[in-house]
């Protein structure tokens, strides 16, 4: 073989692999761009899904108040509302599983009307309180408990206004307000002649706005066994101001039920009562803060405290996304949005199908 | 002999274009890709929704009258998404700066501005212009 064939074959076989390595080049470089202009459609897309969502009522625009009602389109905007992302209280509550007039899925995303999208809708308070009992010391007539508080927002401490209220049986007990640098300690001290278990319900108010409240519940062993799971007695559903309760055993007797919010606390009126369930009104109350309720009673002979929230958070309902294999483009929009005059987070993720084709 | 040399020429062609053609793929790779941003017209919706949130009941108001930066800074940080750098600057009605509240520095290329007027609730009646930075904070 000639020496320039030889050379010719050489300089082709160096040019096809230079095309070669261009395309692969070419492409590795234009495919994040092609990829990252369909993932803003998405998300231009899927934000404003989420803001349709929170600035909708929905029809019937009162499906939030009649529990028989199922929404034909989906939205949780309170009806004439006088700040956006304001949300109504019941369209909320039904959106937790706990409530026996929650809304599946299913109805949620048939509401919804749009197809090939999956969602998730949590809704918290905007900062968290943890409670830890830290010590117990068991005297001859009563017994003092020391707990600790801690308010934080991602790990940031937040500077509060704590009240805490206290429920055994036939007993309530009222704290006066106590600031916190993000973390405090406190003793609760109750008599041995009371029985529990012992809830232990308490509001922290934020000190730079007073629309902002958290709160959380602490049960522990006071003269008592250790306190039973939430939902193993009752099933509270608050729903249009007033309080579904309904029994998980036939041995249920009802004794009194609270209305707690950071400022107040009242005993509930009784509407209703059968053999399985019974009604409470729920007072409307101008306190900027969640309200929270706590129904005593006895299974049998065994004293028990149920508690719930209205609005009833917090909630998550929707697709689980850390599980969702067959979706992709998974996009996360948090708003602050406002149920009766408190704040609250609203974390909405969306997620379309992935394409196989 | 003059075939082998047109061979050998071309050879010498060869690997001078491969040089330039690879030399421009890694200029052009190592450019910088300018995108828009989707993220800021949520961070942008996100500043101006934390703003009518404070500014609902005159708390956004009362705060400025009182000067309590400390307050407005605390209630960004609550009402803003976690991970969100703020510098807010405040003017009275005649265009003078009367203050400044941040929660760190905004050293993001990303940044979104907001102007807001806020008018308080107090009796003597003030009206306020607010400039917020907005950034989403490097972790």
């Amino acid at each position: 073989m000639p020496t320039i064939s030889i050379d010719t074959f050489f300089a082709c076989s160096l040019m096809i692999i230079l095309v070669l390595a261009a395309m692969i080049n070419i492409s590795r470089i234009v495919y994040p761009q092609i990829n990252n202009e369909a993932n803003e459609n998405n998300d231009e897309l899927f934000s404003e899904i989420s803001k349709y969502i929170l600035l909708n009522s929905g029809t019937p625009s009162n499906w939030g108040q009649n529990s028989q009602l199922t929404p034909e389109t989906f939205g949780l905007a309170e009806v004439n509302a006088e700040v956006p992302y304001k949300l109504d209280i019941d369209k909320v509550s039904r959106l937790n599983s706990e409530n026996i007039y929650s809304l599946s899925y299913g109805q949620i995303f048939t509401a919804l009307k749009i197809p090939d999208v999956a969602f998730n809708i949590k809704i918290n308070s905007l900062f968290e309180t943890s409670i830890n009992l830290t010590s117990t010391l068991e005297e001859t007539n009563e017994t003092i408990y020391t707990f600790n508080v801690v308010t934080e927002r991602r790990g940031i401490p937040v500077q509060t206004e704590l009240k805490y209220y206290l429920i055994a049986e036939n007993f309530l007990k009222t704290s006066t307000v106590q600031k916190s640098n993000g973390a405090i300690s406190f003793n609760v001290t109750i008599s041995n002649s009371i029985n529990g278990p012992a809830f232990l319900f308490i509001f922290a108010r934020a000190k730079s706005n007073i629309k902002i409240v958290s709160f959380n519940i602490y049960s522990f062993e006071h003269n008592s066994a250790k306190p039973k799971p939430k939902g193993t007695f009752l099933r509270l559903s608050p729903i249009n101001y007033t309080l579904n309760v309904s029994f998980q055993s036939s041995n249920v007797t009802l004794s009194k039920a609270y209305g707690l919010t950071f400022n107040h606390s009242s005993i509930l009126t009784q509407i209703t009562k059968n053999n399985n369930s019974a009604t409470y009104r729920i007072p409307h109350l101008l306190d900027s803060s969640p309200m929270l309720f706590a129904v005593t009673g006895w299974n049998s002979t065994t004293f028990f405290t149920e508690w719930t929230a209205y609005p009833q958070i917090p909630l998550e309902t929707g697709m689980n996304f850390s599980e969702a294999a067959t979706l992709s483009d998974v996009f996360t929009y948090t708003y602050t949005v406002t149920i009766n005059t408190s704040l609250f987070e609203c974390i909405i993720q969306i997620g379309g199908v992935r394409d196989e084709g | 002999m003059k075939g082998e040399n047109e061979g050998q020429i071309r050879i010498i062609e060869a690997f001078l274009a491969s040089l330039i053609i690879f030399s421009s793929l890694i200029v052009s790779a190592n450019l910088t890709v300018t995108q828009n941003q989707p993220e800021n017209n949520y961070l942008e919706s996100n500043g101006l929704q934390a703003l009518i949130k404070l500014d609902s009941d005159g708390t956004l108001g009362r705060y400025i009258d009182e000067r309590n930066w400390t307050a407005i800074r605390d209630s960004l940080n609550l009402v803003l998404p976690a991970g969100t750098s703020f510098n807010l600057t405040i003017y009275n009605e005649k265009g003078q700066l009367i203050g400044m509240v941040s929660n760190g520095g905004l050293n993001s290329e990303n940044l979104v501005s907001i102007e807001y007027f806020c008018a308080s609730q107090s009796s003597i009646f003030h009206c306020y212009i607010l400039h917020l930075k907005l950034t989403v904070a490097a972790s």
